[in-house]
């Protein structure tokens, strides 16, 4: 069974939805799409949907903290979107850290806050602009 | 009894002492096999069935043929029987006179029942040691009851920790009594259920009815905050009183993952504040959207 | 129904520690553990799992449900012949996240279990022995 990550751009902000028990190269994947994609177009944060997964051990959550500190090296934000209550005991239990991320409930609410980090940061220009 | 002549009359109380005797057994006989209750079986001195009874039948499925001359363990589980207990019943029946026990039991189908077992060292009259007597009862039906008192005293236990939308986004938690591992446990469950079904950015965790915050109650706390914050809401926590304030900056517990207050309204006004952030960025969208 | 099963998942490449997480989710679903628990148990079989791919280059996870009186349950055993956890102690201890640094991750297993036993000697090798009792 072949499960992939799927990796969609929304104007400036790059949503990544985890499959429900990845295996170490796709949890790799998340990494390297995601510095590719930052790379090639202007992203100003990544969303990372999880409202699919169902097993979150320490390698996927190190992975998730790298890319989280990358991004916001990078001068992006961090977005983790639907966490199923499991996972969120078990991660807790696991005592893992998820670094430099926000979380939130659903996607529609990431995607309100990506739409105001974008809109913030295009103010910014726009002032500087002048 | 009449008592006569010293020859004769012992000569004829000794054939009635026998008689009665004899009379005596087939009376005990008729009332061991009458007791469908108690399965009451002899073994022999290494614990072999010696006697059997209807009750013993009817309660573990073999037949006197079945079982006459076999170690009483076939009715143990196999690991009781391996491991020794069955051995060490029978020791200690010696020792003491009597063991009894309450355990699994197994009839000849495999099947297992909850039993209640009395052995009994059995000695002569002359203080000799014949073997055992063994009283089995079962006890299933009971056993059925307390399964059902702790399913009982466990929703009890949910009961117990009420978790309730008093707003649209808003859930609340008013805590009473201690967290140990199993309630913490039960909590995280049903709370993070509820904030994700309804989709509520605000749990509302009041410890008011908490009488004191020992590290145990604190370390759930925080576990409880942990996976709040992980699926996306976030803790407002209400009910921190002096008391309180006091124990948790003395036993160097962060509690920063959540807003704390001392009073639940308090927490509410927080709690709305959050909710109308909420609002406020939707509309916001949506006035951008209509421009 | 109340028949023990038993089976044994070799670890050789990375890609088998995901399949001995589905193995155990197999498991954890024919004793009937509920989601919360199902994942826990699956959890820790990774961590540990993981451990003997990174630390022994190789291993093997047995697997076995376990039947006492009305309750049911599942044991794993993850045994490996490769350096051994030199100081157990140091390993035990929770200091650091596992989203940080590269600890074994021993701590958060046996947190996720109720049973873990580890015999370990250094130079030959470890066995991690996890269980998990189905509560009603």
């Amino acid at each position: 069974m072949i499960e992939g990550i799927a990796v969609l751009k929304l104007r400036d902000v790059l949503l990544v939805t985890m499959p429900a028990d990845p295996d170490d190269s796709t949890v790799s994947a998340l990494q390297s799409r995601t510095l590719d994609a930052m790379e090639q177009h202007d992203v100003k944060g990544l969303i990372l949907d999880l409202s699919k997964v169902e097993i979150l051990d320490s390698y996927f959550a190190r992975t998730v903290a790298e890319t989280a500190k990358m991004v916001t090296l990078m001068g992006g934000e961090t977005l983790i979107a639907g966490m199923r209550p499991s996972v969120a005991i078990t991660a807790t239990e696991l005592n893992v850290t998820l670094g430099a991320t926000r979380t939130v409930l659903t996607l529609d609410r990431a995607l309100d806050l990506a739409g105001n980090i974008s809109r913030k940061k295009s103010v910014q220009k726009t002032r500087s602009a002048l | 009894m009449a008592k006569e002549g010293v020859g004769t009359a012992e000569a004829q109380t000794d054939k009635q002492g026998k008689l009665r005797a004899e009379s005596d057994l087939d009376m005990l006989r008729i009332l061991v096999d009458s007791i469908m209750e108690y399965a009451i079986i002899m073994l022999d001195t290494k614990g072999n069935m010696v006697s059997w009874s209807p009750a013993a039948e009817r309660l573990k499925g073999y037949s006197a043929a079945e079982v006459v001359g076999k170690h009483f363990s076939i009715f143990s589980l196999p690991e009781d029987a391996a491991s020794g207990k069955t051995d060490a019943e029978l020791k200690t029946a010696v020792r003491e006179g009597r063991f009894e026990d309450e355990g699994w039991r197994v009839r000849k189908d495999g099947s297992k029942f909850w039993a209640n077992v009395v052995i009994t060292a059995l000695l002569d009259t002359d203080g000799t040691f014949k073997g055992f007597g063994m009283v089995t009862r079962d006890l299933s039906q009971r056993k059925e009851a307390e399964e059902r008192i702790k399913g009982q005293a466990k929703e009890i236990l949910e009961m117990a920790t009420v978790i309730v939308q008093v707003w649209d986004g808003i859930i609340l938690v008013p805590l009473i009594g201690m967290l140990d591992s199993e309630r913490t446990q039960q909590l995280m469950e049903r709370l993070l259920q509820r904030l994700t079904e309804t989709n509520s950015p605000v749990a509302l965790i009041d410890i008011t009815g908490v009488p004191t915050i020992d590290t145990q109650t604190a370390q759930h706390l925080i576990e409880t905050i942990k996976a709040v914050r992980y699926i996306g809401s976030e803790v407002v926590l209400t009910g921190v009183r002096p008391a309180i304030a006091q124990t948790l900056v003395h036993l160097g517990i962060d509690l920063s993952g959540a807003t704390t207050r001392s009073s639940l309204t308090a927490g509410l006004r927080v709690a709305f504040e959050i909710i109308n952030i909420h609002v406020a960025h939707e509309s916001a969208q949506g006035a951008a959207v209509g421009k | 129904m109340s028949e023990p099963e038993q089976g044994t998942v070799p670890i050789v490449l990375e890609a088998d520690i995901a399949v001995a997480r589905r193995v155990v989710r197999d498991v954890a679903g024919k004793i009937g553990f509920g989601v919360t628990e199902t994942t826990r148990i699956i959890t820790a079989a990774s961590e540990l799992g993981r451990n003997v791919f990174k630390y022994a280059g190789q291993g093997v996870m047995h697997w076995r449900t376990l039947h006492k009186g009305t309750s049911s349950g599942v044991e794993l055993s993850f045994e490996d012949h490769g350096p051994g956890i030199a100081d157990l102690d140091a390993a035990m201890r929770d200091g650091f996240s596992t989203g940080g640094s590269l600890g074994m991750g021993l701590p958060g297993a046996k947190r996720l279990m109720d049973e873990m036993d580890i015999q370990t000697t250094p130079g030959e090798g470890t066995t991690v022995v996890v269980r998990k009792w189905r509560h009603r």
